[in-house]
């Protein structure tokens, strides 16, 4: 069953220590915890871990460390997990990267999963390398699938490289555990099953080691979202190079207003400063689920239709006839956007004024 | 103080072409530049070393030719750079990338004199993981904080820093020695200067390069060795299909009324129209 015997670290950095494959099982979710709790992001990353633990026929363990923490078991297993594994000490009261990393890897050793999913929030990008690292064992970012091998159980991270329209699975051969992040929104969040809540082991741990921290948050004023983040508008328009000027853009706010839409934009639009980098469309950005997508004077990069694949509906206005996002556009206009924008806000308003008087649409 | 700035050699993204037979990149001929996230950082090291004196020192472990991108860093008005290359180094994933970057810094501790902050840009426009600056703390045991937009030294000499997340503004106070990534976009870098140039064509020595029969690092803790990770395969992403209807339309008014017309009659796309053009007011505006 044992590929390499326990103790043989084969041709390895001495630096990194012998990891025996067989002795990792079960997949984790380490959760997020802010003042509103444990954060949707983390959540999401059940998807995922489900997909993952079936194939491996093992089972999801939420990880909860904090203050007063114990009570958000449930909503775990609500959400997927199996058991929740609760270190509840005021010591961690306040996060500080190296103290909860540090945290984890003392669970980890203890426990050892064969694979950690960690939101890729900010916080979350900040924290799992260093917990991959502590661990000597490899990490992923921002991926988008996840398969199994089921012969050596090991988790290919798949994720888009460079610049490439290519998907490239990657894998962690001899080390354990493997970790991977993924962005906010790119994985649903699973149904809730209230029913679950209770169901699971909630094992409340201890943490031995708590290092002295040697940073401090000084000061957290929380400044809530304003805007819908772009991941989750049922519309979107998006702008690009072809807009001209960061005017352009107000057009499109003009129109997305009339129509209940989000801006995004082309990571040219982004550079240009147009548009904040937030809501930027494509591989290096957001990837939307909007039921429609417009694409204003937009090309259609690779990397930008990365962004869109599951959008339902894409509409595209361009002026050029060779244009590649025509043919990757479900409707394509081959015009000025300036000729059309505005026409189309003017349209839309005659439809609203004829729906709110009951009337029938008339095109 | 003296602080370490980290820095990649990445392919200009402005650039980048896509070989249509296979999909995969063309890197040939693609010119290199100093990774864009980089240069908040830079400027970073460079004001707080203006500000409170010490030294600003470039690091790099790239290619031979990264040496253009820490001559543009010199520029900028970095004190000396040193760039970390050896044929073992290839093909690292970012746990023996950091490896190798952690012990430079341990070097240059050691041997140049104390380092008191490494500072490193958010993330790359090449792979954009943001690992570096997390997995080089680990190495180190350094305290560290991620999209630091300021940062400036208290009386009793810690590190504050400000920093902006998904929903708040937080500031920390580091103890130093200790690691901060800038956040992109941030902070406005300065331009090449040509007093720094000539500077450096009087005094070439400021660049430094330590291959592996320097630094001495295990060959099985380095480069693709190293590296607990790599691409096992790369797949084509499938085609989305699409309708791809095209419409030339006679004006602007004509492309409105299609655009609508197409959108109502398309099952999905009419039901999410529909409850949005009800939904909102629209009173606004018009
Ligand atoms: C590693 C890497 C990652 C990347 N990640 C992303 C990403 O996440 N997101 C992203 O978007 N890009 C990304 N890119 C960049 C991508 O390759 C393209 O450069 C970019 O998407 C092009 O932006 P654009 O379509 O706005 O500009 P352009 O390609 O310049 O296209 C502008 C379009 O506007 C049209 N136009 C001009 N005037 C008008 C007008 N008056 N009316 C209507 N149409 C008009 C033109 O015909 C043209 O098609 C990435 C690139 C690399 C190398």
């Amino acid at each position: 069953m044992s590929q390499k015997p326990q103790g043989d670290c084969g041709d390895i950095c001495p630096e990194w220590g012998c990891r025996n494959k067989d002795e990792y099982r079960g997949v984790w979710v380490v959760g997020e915890v802010d003042e509103n709790g444990l954060s949707e992001a983390s959540l999401q990353m059940l998807t995922p871990a489900r997909k993952v633990a079936s194939k491996l026929g093992t089972k999801i363990t939420g990880v909860l460390i904090g203050h007063n923490v114990k009570g958000l078991a449930d909503q775990f297993m609500e959400y997927g997990a199996d058991d929740v594994i609760v270190v509840d000490d005021e010591r961690f009261k306040e996060y500080v990267p190296n103290v909860f990393g540090e945290a984890v890897v003392e669970l980890v050793k203890k426990y050892k999963p064969e694979m950690i999913f960690i939101a890729g929030t900010m916080r979350g990008r900040e924290l799992a390398p260093f917990i991959a690292n502590h661990l000597r064992s490899g990490i992923t970012a921002d991926c988008t699938d996840f398969d199994v091998d089921e012969k050596t159980r090991d988790v290919f991270q798949i994720r888009p490289p460079f610049g490439a329209v290519l998907l490239a699975y990657i894998r962690t051969p001899n080390r354990r555990p493997q970790l991977a992040t993924a962005r906010p929104n790119v994985f649903p969040l699973p149904p809730r099953d209230p029913s679950r809540a209770g169901k699971g082991e909630i094992i409340e741990e201890k943490v031995e080691h708590v290092p002295v921290p040697k940073s401090r948050l000084v000061s957290r004023k929380v400044v809530p979202r304003t805007e819908a983040p772009i991941e989750k508008a049922e519309i979107v328009v998006g702008g690009g190079k072809g807009l001209g000027s960061a005017e352009g853009f107000k057009m499109l706010e003009e129109l997305a207003k009339e129509i209940g839409a989000v801006v995004g934009g082309s990571r040219k639009a982004v550079d240009l400063g147009w548009i904040p980098h937030e809501r930027q469309i494509g591989q290096t950005g957001k990837s939307i689920k909007s039921v429609i997508y417009m694409a204003v004077g937009i090309s259609g990069a690779a990397q930008h239709m990365f962004g869109v694949r599951e959008a339902e509906v894409v509409v595209a206005i361009n002026n050029d006839p060779s244009a590649p996002i025509l043919s990757q556009a479900d409707y394509g206009v081959v015009a000025d956007y300036r000729e059309v924008i505005p026409n189309l806000i003017k349209l839309v308003r005659e439809i609203k004024d004829r729906l709110a008087k009951g009337e029938p649409i008339d095109l | 103080m003296r602080i370490v700035v980290g820095m990649k050699w990445v392919p200009g993204t402005q650039s980048v072409r896509i070989d249509p037979k296979t999909g995969t990149l063309i890197r040939e001929g693609v010119p290199s530049i100093v990774n864009p996230h980089d240069l908040p950082a830079v400027e970073l090291a460079l004001r707080l070393r203006d500000k409170y004196g010490g030294e600003v020192i470039a690091l790099s472990m790239s290619p031979p030719p990264a040496i253009k991108g820490l001559e543009y860093l010199i520029g900028m008005g970095v004190d000396r750079a040193i760039l970390l290359t050896d044929r073992v180094y290839a093909g690292a994933d970012t746990l023996a990338t950091s490896y190798a970057l952690a012990n430079a810094i341990r070097k240059i501790d050691a041997e140049i004199g104390k380092v008191d902050l490494a500072v490193f840009g958010q993330e790359t426009t090449d792979s954009s993981t943001a690992h570096i600056p997390a997995q080089t703390a680990s190495w180190l045991n350094w305290p560290y904080v991620y999209y630091v937009r300021d940062a400036w030294l208290t009386e009793d000499g810690k590190l504050r820093v400000e920093r902006i997340l998904e929903n708040a503004i937080e500031e920390w106070e580091l103890d130093m020695p200790a690691i901060i990534s800038i956040a992109m976009k941030s902070i406005k870098p300065r331009p090449v200067s040509l007093l720094n140039k000539i500077r450096f064509k009087t005094n070439p020595s400021t660049l430094i390069t330590w291959t592996n029969s320097y630094m001495n690092l295990d060959v099985r803790c380095v480069g693709l060795k190293g590296s607990p990770t790599f691409v096992a395969k790369t797949v084509d992403v499938p085609e989305v299909p699409r309708k791809k209807i095209v419409y030339k339309p006679k004006d602007g008014e004509d492309a409105a009324r299609w655009i609508l017309k197409s959108l109502l009659s398309d099952e999905k796309a009419s039901r999410a129209l529909l409850k949005a053009l009800r939904g909102s007011s629209g009173g606004e505006g018009s």
